[in-house]
């Protein structure tokens, strides 16, 4: 099967080709031995991954592929398919998202606690057949509107989707960076198999900060004089520095894509003046793949993909129709609200969600509408909450000067909040749970999904915990992250009769912990030194928890065994409040035997 | 000056409903707990029957006049209690 006309640029099996020396994956590390992967080491690499799952025991249901890279991702993801089997990609690397596919029969393979990894030797590998109506792989939605849905998309719904984007904006050789993950239909299309199936080269790793983006444009320019194209999203984008000399690599970039949410106009156009090409966002979801595009300098309404057929109903709720949807016949309903014009259309928001609460129908855009027309309210997000009579919760970006710092402060706004929603809402059915925030929290992709909203609301169902309410990474080591003291929390209760207090031993586990989730350290911590705690920290108080990690090479053990993997780790905290310093010192971990470099 | 069981009553009605933004201190035994005041709900009042069955073993009938008295507020919760407790 090599008639590419016949069937799309995935069923055409390309990384099958008899062309050895054809790039595969540029090695974005300057100092690998070769430049690329080429397609001879590709086909290698996936015969030694076939290897090690011929070798293991039970043949599962599924393959459950996470990987950090995307080259170590699409050989595995090969690998599996030739063999006839099917891969699901758990959206996140939280233990209970992995064990829920374990409990679906799914085996592990890649860069999860029991993965499976290839065999160390290079082996030949096995060409199957991929027959077009097979699932090839099983996608999570971002839950950013309920539950995660599992979605299944057959190797034909896939190849239609390729094709069309290569067709409307060929790659022609040029290098593809990513920066989103490859878990989500996005990253998986845009980031890996666009590449791998219009034979370009994609970049072996994800690039995941500015200053790598900028570095490995440049090194990429040198080293081949040929262009570049982006594949972001809109946390990327908006975060871009002035301070990066972006000068000395215009001209690389050929064009930016951007998906998962809106792009801000302002940011699609600091993203352009920065990186000296067009951002084409990508409008569509995990459901119906892409739907379509817009380039926002030039126009704000979208145009439908080719092959994209779309209507509006008397609602302005927009429908559609894609050979790359489930059914290629029906025409589906999307949760927008749209004004259309011939293929054009613009956005005119998200259609009303519905909740029940304590068996009252309740409209949560209604909610978010009502909260966001109030003085000092910037942005509202009300969810059902999975407690009893599906309680909501609300999250609400406020003005700076509006953010409450104490039980007294927040109090008299929750109360403010509920007096002015009551005469338009039943009672019953009022946000009983509200956090609030200074900036929106979002995931990698830009959406508040349902990890971000787990995490937002944590604190009910562990009395132990701080309330999360954001936090910002300022680089792979260092953190800060916003929390509040839960009212109820179980570590104030009777610490003192008269005034309940957090005590310093409960900050310094909060700060093991959030090192854990936040910059994922794992590690024993061995000693404490220069701890402090100079003022109280109180239930209700908002603090911010500031994290710094340094690797300690004076401390190395014997278990060392080579540079990159140094065990003691030091780890400054402080928090802090409008009040003052509540807590400072500096913990030191000693990662156990075994464990992997997150 | 707060009873033992008014203050034994407020942790049961902060931690039965999960009010988040109320701790001991913001409830006025003489404020109303339903509507105004505390500004509790329907379902709550179901929550706290229940609560207030499994703890002290008192029976009451939903939407009663007698239910509506004793949920007045604080006190009258407390003195309920006083009078009826089985456990």
């Amino acid at each position: 099967m090599t008639n590419d006309a016949a069937h799309g640029p995935l069923l055409a099996t390309p990384w099958r080709d008899r062309d050895p020396a054809r790039a595969v994956a540029w090695q974005t590390d300057a100092y690998a031995e070769a430049p690329w992967h080429t397609l001879a080491t590709f086909q290698a690499d996936v015969g030694a991954w076939q290897a090690a799952l011929d070798a293991h025991t039970e043949s599962p249901d599924y393959w459950m592929l996470s990987t950090h890279d995307p080259y170590r991702f699409v050989c595995a993801l090969i690998a599996a398919w030739e063999r006839g089997d099917r891969v699901i990609l758990p959206a996140d690397t939280r233990p209970a998202t992995l064990e829920a596919l374990d409990a679906l029969g799914a085996a592990r393979l890649g860069d999860i606690p029991g993965g499976l990894t290839p065999s160390a030797s290079p082996r030949t590998p096995r060409w199957g057949t991929l027959e077009a109506e097979r699932i090839a792989v099983s996608l999570y939605t971002s839950g950013s509107t309920g539950e995660p849905q599992r979605l299944d998309k057959t190797f034909a719904q896939l190849d239609a989707e390729l094709g069309m984007h290569a067709a409307l904006w060929p790659l022609e050789a040029r290098l593809t960076l990513s920066q989103v993950s490859h878990q989500h239909i996005y990253g998986l299309l845009f980031g890996i198999l666009r590449p791998l199936c219009e034979r370009s080269p994609f970049a072996s790793e994800v690039c995941r900060y500015p200053e790598t983006l900028h570095q490995w444009l440049a090194h990429w320019h040198a080293q081949t004089r040929r262009e570049a194209v982006l594949i972001s999203a809109p946390p990327t984008l908006e975060r871009l520095p002035e301070t990066l000399d972006w000068s000395a690599v215009d001209g690389v970039l050929a064009r930016i894509h951007s998906s998962g949410a809106p792009l801000p106009r302002d940011a699609a156009e600091h993203a352009q003046r920065l990186l000296g090409a067009e951002v084409r966002e990508v409008y569509g979801s995990s459901e119906t793949g892409g739907i379509a595009w817009r380039v926002q300098s030039r126009d704000t309404g979208w145009t439908a993909f080719p092959d994209v057929e779309i209507s509006a109903d008397s609602e302005h709720q927009l429908w559609l129709r894609t050979p790359w949807l489930a059914d290629p016949a029906t025409w589906t309903l999307q949760a927008d609200r749209v004004a259309v014009d011939d293929t054009r259309f613009q956005l005119l928001g998200r259609s009303d969600r519905i909740a029940k609460v304590g068996g009252k129908r309740v409209s949560l855009t209604a909610f978010d509408r009502a909260l966001v027309e109030l003085p000092d309210v910037r942005r509202a997000h009300c969810a059902p909450l999975p407690r009893r009579d599906g309680r909501l919760g609300a999250i609400v970006e406020l003005t700076p000067e509006a953010v409450p710092h104490d039980h007294a402060t927040r109090r008299r706004l929750i109360q403010t909040l509920r007096a002015a929603l009551a005469p338009r809402f039943e009672n019953v059915v009022l946000p009983r749970y509200w956090r609030f925030v200074k900036a929106w929290p979002r995931d990698a992709q830009g959406k508040l999904g349902a990890a971000c909203l787990s995490r937002l609301f944590a604190d009910l169902d562990d009395p132990r915990a701080p309330r999360w309410l954001g936090e910002t990474l300022d680089g792979p080591q260092s953190a800060r992250l916003t929390l509040e003291v839960p009212e109820r929390l179980a570590y104030v209760e009777g610490h003192f009769a008269t005034q309940p207090v957090v005590p310093g031993v409960v900050m310094v586990r909060w700060a093991l912990h959030a090192a854990r989730e936040s910059l994922g350290l794992h590690g024993v911590c061995r000693d404490m030194t220069r701890i402090k705690f100079p003022l109280l920290l109180l239930p209700g108080e908002r603090v911010t928890l500031t994290l710094d990690a340094t690797y300690d090479s004076s401390h190395e053990t014997a278990h060392d065994d080579t540079h990159n993997n140094a065990m003691t780790i030091r780890l400054r905290f402080t928090f802090t409040s409008q009040r003052g310093t509540h807590g400072t010192g500096t913990l030191t971990l000693t990662r156990p035997e075994g464990a992997c470099h997150a | 000056m707060t009873s033992e069981l008014e203050h034994e009553l407020k942790h049961l009605i902060i931690d039965t409903l999960e009010l988040e933004d109320v701790t001991p201190e913001d409830i006025d035994p003489d404020e109303p707990l339903f509507v105004e005041g505390l500004g509790l709900d329907s379902i709550d009042a179901l929550e706290l029957g229940l609560a207030l069955q499994k703890r002290y073993g008192i029976k009451l009938e939903a939407d009663s006049d007698e239910t509506r008295h004793y949920f007045r507020n604080l006190r009258t919760l407390a003195a309920l209690v006083e009078e009826r407790r089985t456990a």
